[in-house]
């Protein structure tokens, strides 16, 4: 009989690991991607929100995820049934939630008026909000050393005319710095050619526009070398940490580090006209966004609302803006006088200004897979640019159709 | 304090687990000693249905007579089982192997019936918001096989193609795995100083978490800051003729993503596998090496002969299990190509996979993708056990 | 005083030159990148790649450990990683040891099946199991606790553990258990007695394989874990990388950190990896 007992001992434990689920209407769960120097912002406005009289004895819950797992935990969550209440994140992954039905839409919720309409545009798709804007940005800028440039140049023409003169004596590796093989880099100076990678749902990447882009990169890499061979993410930001370019292009995201590392030897400025045509390079301009899930219940709803309310208040959108330099998605909050007096805020909000929305589509998942594949293949010359733009082109095609068909 | 509690909390866990096996082989037990006794039936039927709804009623929240039913049924085939066709024999082995089984099957079979549920389905971007909905999928047969075959997630690379790449890429990294963990544990095996020292930082890769290995050899193919191609400019400049051959210093990661790859995959795999031939070696009898110095033998004799056909049971599970790994291993990849341009080029089968799973949303598609991965993989180890097998009872 | 060497003696010095100078080389190989990981983690200003070669960098700083163990709960995931591999590998290399017996030593329809369905379990694309396994881990209620991850992790290295043990096994002569079978000794007494302690090579493999893969695990405790308490280091560690900005310094401060127990083990089990009781004076 001893082993009767065993059983019987085995399944007392196993029933005693199973806890009755605790009271959740009193707790938030978030979930979010930031980089690591953002959450004790975050968890300082989740404090001061508990702090308010009527919130008492809410607990919220924040998690970290890296990019991808956010987005592949979430989808097994939601599917599960068991998915946070918010989600914090960029918009690039808000378009495959909203398909699914894992988050809702929120314009009746919300007066979307009162945030920057480009920030709103870049979370709309089929006619809905799907997300509540608390930064507005995530665009590339042109970042500089003052230790050898010292006035930014306004026009390719100035850049290159420095990269041919100067540069050259003051014996930099390379003139300038940018991760040539993703396409976001590639987005500015498509724009600047008076091209776009969609167009409504429509991927537009066999353009003239796109060749001429694709030929501008090649000329500054092999003809001009005025960038560097090979070189990614961490490749370019170490070169400009430590004084081997002169230039980088890089997102609003690195601002506040740059700061810190370079002291008063660091410079911001747009991304400088392009001669050729006279246009300006047009970053792809998002946010960071607050999206509620389909499984929230929906007795929490107002108490949602009013947390992301609390969290984009004017007064925590310039807090944000001191803690991250991250431009607040308030138009309110643009104007206050903390913002408008500060340079490196003019200058973002001025790129912000010209550049345009990150379309949200779903359809945007297979431009930047063929992008990224086709961009290396013509800048590694294994392609010719004709083919790689023309191939580009078919292969996002045929991707969407697989994926909806 | 919250070094005590963390404490308490594994051992009990460690406690439960044990307590598992024990019912486990308790309940198996009584099925292999009683099956012949004349209130077998009624006995196991009346207690173990019962015990199992206590346990997975406590454990899903929910006591219906349907499970309890299911519950029945089950032990009822069990029963019969053991008393028509084991009938108590192999009593031994069965219930040593049991846990481990048990263990397998808790962790893999749900997972396996949900892949191969998906495959037959069509679970994709379209149909995600009403399989969450409703819980149910357009049934599709077997046309997600079908395109297995014949589209690829990739835009220039056919499966075909893609299959060979990931041949290339399985067979070359085993390969030279095993030819440097045999020659470091032939090196190590010797009686030299400082042996655990060597050992110890031999095995470095190995105890390196992978991520920051792999990105670490990932710098050292940097086009301009690398050692390789570093190294590749002081040799020219010590020997200008090689610059006449034609070696110069090579864009690694954009012209040859995959080999470089493979070279950082198999820094990373040698010191298993000489770890797991060092063990081996272990287990040759020295009387085996005496004789043949008796008879003259030479260095190359004794390896052919004593050394390698009797490492040979040790290492065959490390090299198959290896090609296994290898065949499905993309951290490397995934590392390396990341986020250089022309990633495509070093895709192999399974990360395509991941691709079309994760970037396309195709869940479908990829599930019977990864099902005829899984086929291929089946086969293979299959064939090479059978052939090892007939390489066995020729000695 | 100057003797000469027998010829012998000469070939055992050559022999012994040539054998360090190729185990320092390969080590060197094997060092390098640490050193160059140990070099990013005093590295000023979070930069991964560098085009110094030097190993301790220009204004080095511990700044990284610091910042790492006072600044995050490093110290409480590198316990709680501890702890989980511990009971792992004593879980798996546990069951391993008699389920290879049972494989080595017995006849039993279903054998060769067995062995397969073993190595089939390694055969699936890790990257798929996640949506089922985060269902499967809901459904038994083991969303943030140890326990399943104990399971998860000593069942998934049972397959290449049993193969191991039992490949190993049956190079141990049948004749040295009968024997003791003979004295009186019970088959459990056996193997307790002759078979495992023959076994410490092919045992200490079993232990350091589950104890690496269970330390460096990372799927698993991402589907499981939620709160940062409880995080192992893997997840701890990855929180500090983010979309673009990774905080390399503490991120390398923390793998060379995470490096030195496992080293420490290697270390350790070495000794039964290599002499333990060596089969050749029982052989005989």
């Amino acid at each position: 009989m001893k082993k009767e007992l065993l059983i019987l001992a085995f399944a007392g434990a196993l029933a005693a690991c199973s806890r009755p689920a605790a009271d959740t209407s009193k707790t938030i769960v978030v979930w979010e991607q930031e980089d690591a120097q953002v959450a004790p912002y975050i968890d300082s406005v989740f404090e001061a929100f508990k702090k308010l009289p009527e919130n008492a004895g809410l607990e919220i819950i924040r998690t970290h995820y890296q990019t991808e797992d956010l987005r592949s935990q979430f989808q097994a969550a939601s599917l599960a049934g068991v998915p946070p209440d918010l989600l914090l994140g960029p918009s690039d992954t808000a378009g495959l939630y909203a398909v699914s039905g894992f988050i809702v839409p929120l314009e009746g919720h919300f007066d979307f008026t009162r945030y920057n309409r480009p920030v709103v545009e870049a979370i709309t798709l089929d006619g809905h909000a799907w997300g509540v804007p608390v930064s507005n940005g995530n665009h590339l800028l042109l970042f500089y050393n003052k230790k050898f440039v010292k006035a930014p140049p306004k026009t390719t023409d100035e850049l290159f005319a420095f990269c041919a003169g100067p540069a050259k004596q003051l014996k930099l590796e390379r003139c300038m710095a940018f991760d040539g093989g993703e396409p976001f880099w590639l987005m500015p100076w498509l724009g600047a050619f008076g091209g776009w990678p969609m167009d409504g749902k429509k991927p537009t990447l066999d353009t003239q526009p796109m060749r001429d882009a694709v030929n501008f990169y090649l000329d500054l890499k092999y003809e001009k070398q005025y960038v560097p061979m090979e070189c990614d993410y961490n490749c370019m930001d170490s070169m400009f940490k430590e004084g081997k370019v002169a230039f980088i292009i890089n997102g609003d995201w690195a601002i506040s580090l740059y700061q810190k590392h370079f002291g008063k030897d660091f410079g911001l400025a747009v991304i400088p006209r392009l001669s050729r045509t006279g246009l300006y390079p047009s970053p792809m301009v998002s946010g960071k966004y607050f999206m509620i899930s389909a499984g929230a219940k929906p007795e929490k709803l107002a108490l949602l609302k009013r947390l992301l309310e609390f969290y984009t208040t004017r007064e925590n959108q310039v807090k944000q803006y001191q803690a991250l330099t991250r431009l607040p998605a308030l138009k309110a909050a643009g104007a206050a006088p903390e913002i408008t007096s500060d340079e490196v805020s003019r200058i973002s909000l001025d790129q912000i200004l010209k550049g345009r929305p990150m379309p949200m589509a779903t359809e945007m998942r297979a431009v930047w897979d063929s992008a990224r594949n086709y961009l290396g293949m013509a800048t590694t010359r294994k392609l010719d640019v004709d083919t790689a733009v023309r191939k580009m082109q078919e292969n996002t095609d045929k991707k969407i159709a697989e994926m909806n068909q | 304090m919250n070094v005590l509690t963390s404490v308490a909390e594994v051992s009990w866990f460690i406690l439960l687990v044990a307590a598992g096996v024990a019912a486990l082989v308790g309940y198996l037990y009584s099925h292999f000693k009683f099956y012949a006794r004349s209130w077998f039936f009624p006995v196991v039927l009346a207690v173990f249905p019962a015990l199992a709804l206590a346990v997975s009623g406590g454990l899903l929240g929910g006591y219906t007579l349907k499970l309890w039913l299911y519950f029945a049924v089950a032990e009822a085939v069990i029963a019969a089982f053991f008393r028509y066709a084991v009938k108590g024999r192999h009593t031994v082995p069965y219930l040593l192997l049991a846990p481990a089984f048990a263990g397998l099957a808790l962790l893999l079979v749900y997972p396996f019936v949900f892949e191969i549920y998906l495959s037959f389905h069509d679970l994709k971007l379209t149909t995600i918001m009403m399989w969450k909905n409703t819980g149910e999928l357009p049934f599709v047969g077997l046309d997600q096989f079908v395109k297995v075959f014949t589209t690829s997630p990739l835009s220039e690379t056919t499966f075909w193609e893609l299959l060979l790449r990931t041949l290339v890429w399985t067979f070359s990294n085993v390969f030279f795995h095993v030819l440097g963990g045999f020659i470091l544990a032939l090196m190590l095996n010797n009686q030299i100083r400082f042996k655990g020292l060597y050992r110890t930082l031999l095995v470095i890769p190995w105890a390196m978490p992978q991520v920051v290995a792999v990105l670490a050899m990932r710098g050292e193919f940097h086009f301009t800051n690398g050692f390789v191609n570093i190294a590749i400019t002081k040799l020219i400049d010590k020997l200008p003729f090689l610059a006449a051959l034609g070696l110069a210093p090579v864009q690694w990661l954009s012209d040859y993503p995959l080999l470089t790859c493979t070279l950082i995959n198999i820094w990373l795999g040698i010191p298993f596998m000489m770890v797991v031939i060092l063990g081996g070696l272990q287990s040759i009898s020295s009387s085996y090496y005496d004789a043949a110095d008796i008879d003259g033998a030479s260095y190359f004799q004794k390896l052919r002969f004593i050394t390698l056909p009797l490492v040979r049971p040790v290492m065959m599970p490390a090299v198959t299990l290896g090609t296994v790994w290898t065949f499905n291993n993309i951290n490397v990849i995934y590392l390396v190509t990341g986020q250089a341009g022309g990633t495509e080029q070093a895709d192999i089968l399974v990360s395509a996979l991941y691709k079309a799973a994760f970037t396309y949303n195709r869940y479908s598609y990829s599930a019977a993708f990864a099902l005829v991965v899984f086929a291929m993989l089946f086969f293979f180890s299959v064939f090479y056990l059978k052939s090892f097998d007939a390489a066995k009872d020729e000695r | 005083m100057k003797t000469k060497m027998t010829a012998a003696a000469k070939r055992r010095l050559v022999k012994s030159v040539l054998l360090h100078a190729g185990l320092l080389l390969f080590a060197a190989g094997c060092v390098y990148p640490l050193l160059r990981i140990l070099s990013v983690s005093l590295r000023p200003g979070d930069k991964l790649v560098s085009t110094d070669l030097s190993l301790i960098p220009a204004g080095a700083t511990l700044l990284s450990y610091s910042k790492l163990l006072g600044d995050t709960m490093f110290l409480r995931w590198l316990w709680n990683s501890l702890l989980i591999t511990l009971a792992t590998s004593f879980i798996g290399v546990s069951l391993a040891s008699t389920a290879a017996y049972a494989f080595s030593r017995f006849r039993f329809p279903g054998k060769k099946a067995g062995m397969i369905l073993l190595l089939s379990s390694q055969m699936i694309p890790a990257g798929m199991l996640i949506l089922p396994l985060f269902l499967m881990i809901m459904k038994l209620k083991l969303m943030n606790t140890y326990l399943g991850m104990i399971i998860a992790y000593s069942v998934s290295s049972l397959p290449f553990s049993i193969w191991i043990l039992k490949g190993y096994y049956d190079t141990i002569p049948r004749s040295l258990e009968e024997a003791a079978l003979v004295d009186g000794t019970s088959q459990v007494g056996a193997f307790w007695r002759i078979i495992l302690p023959l076994s410490t090579p092919a045992l200490s493999i079993a232990f350091l394989f589950n104890f690496t893969t269970a330390w460096n695990e990372y799927l698993v405790a991402r589907v499981v874990l939620f709160s940062s308490k409880q995080y192992t280091w893997t997840l701890g560690l990855f929180e500090l990388q983010g979309q673009y900005i990774t905080q390399w310094g503490m991120f390398a401060a923390g793998s060379m950190l995470v490096t030195i127990p496992v080293l420490c083990v290697f270390l350790y089990s070495s000794k039964w990896l290599i002499s333990g009781l060596t089969l050749g004076s029982v052989k005989g």
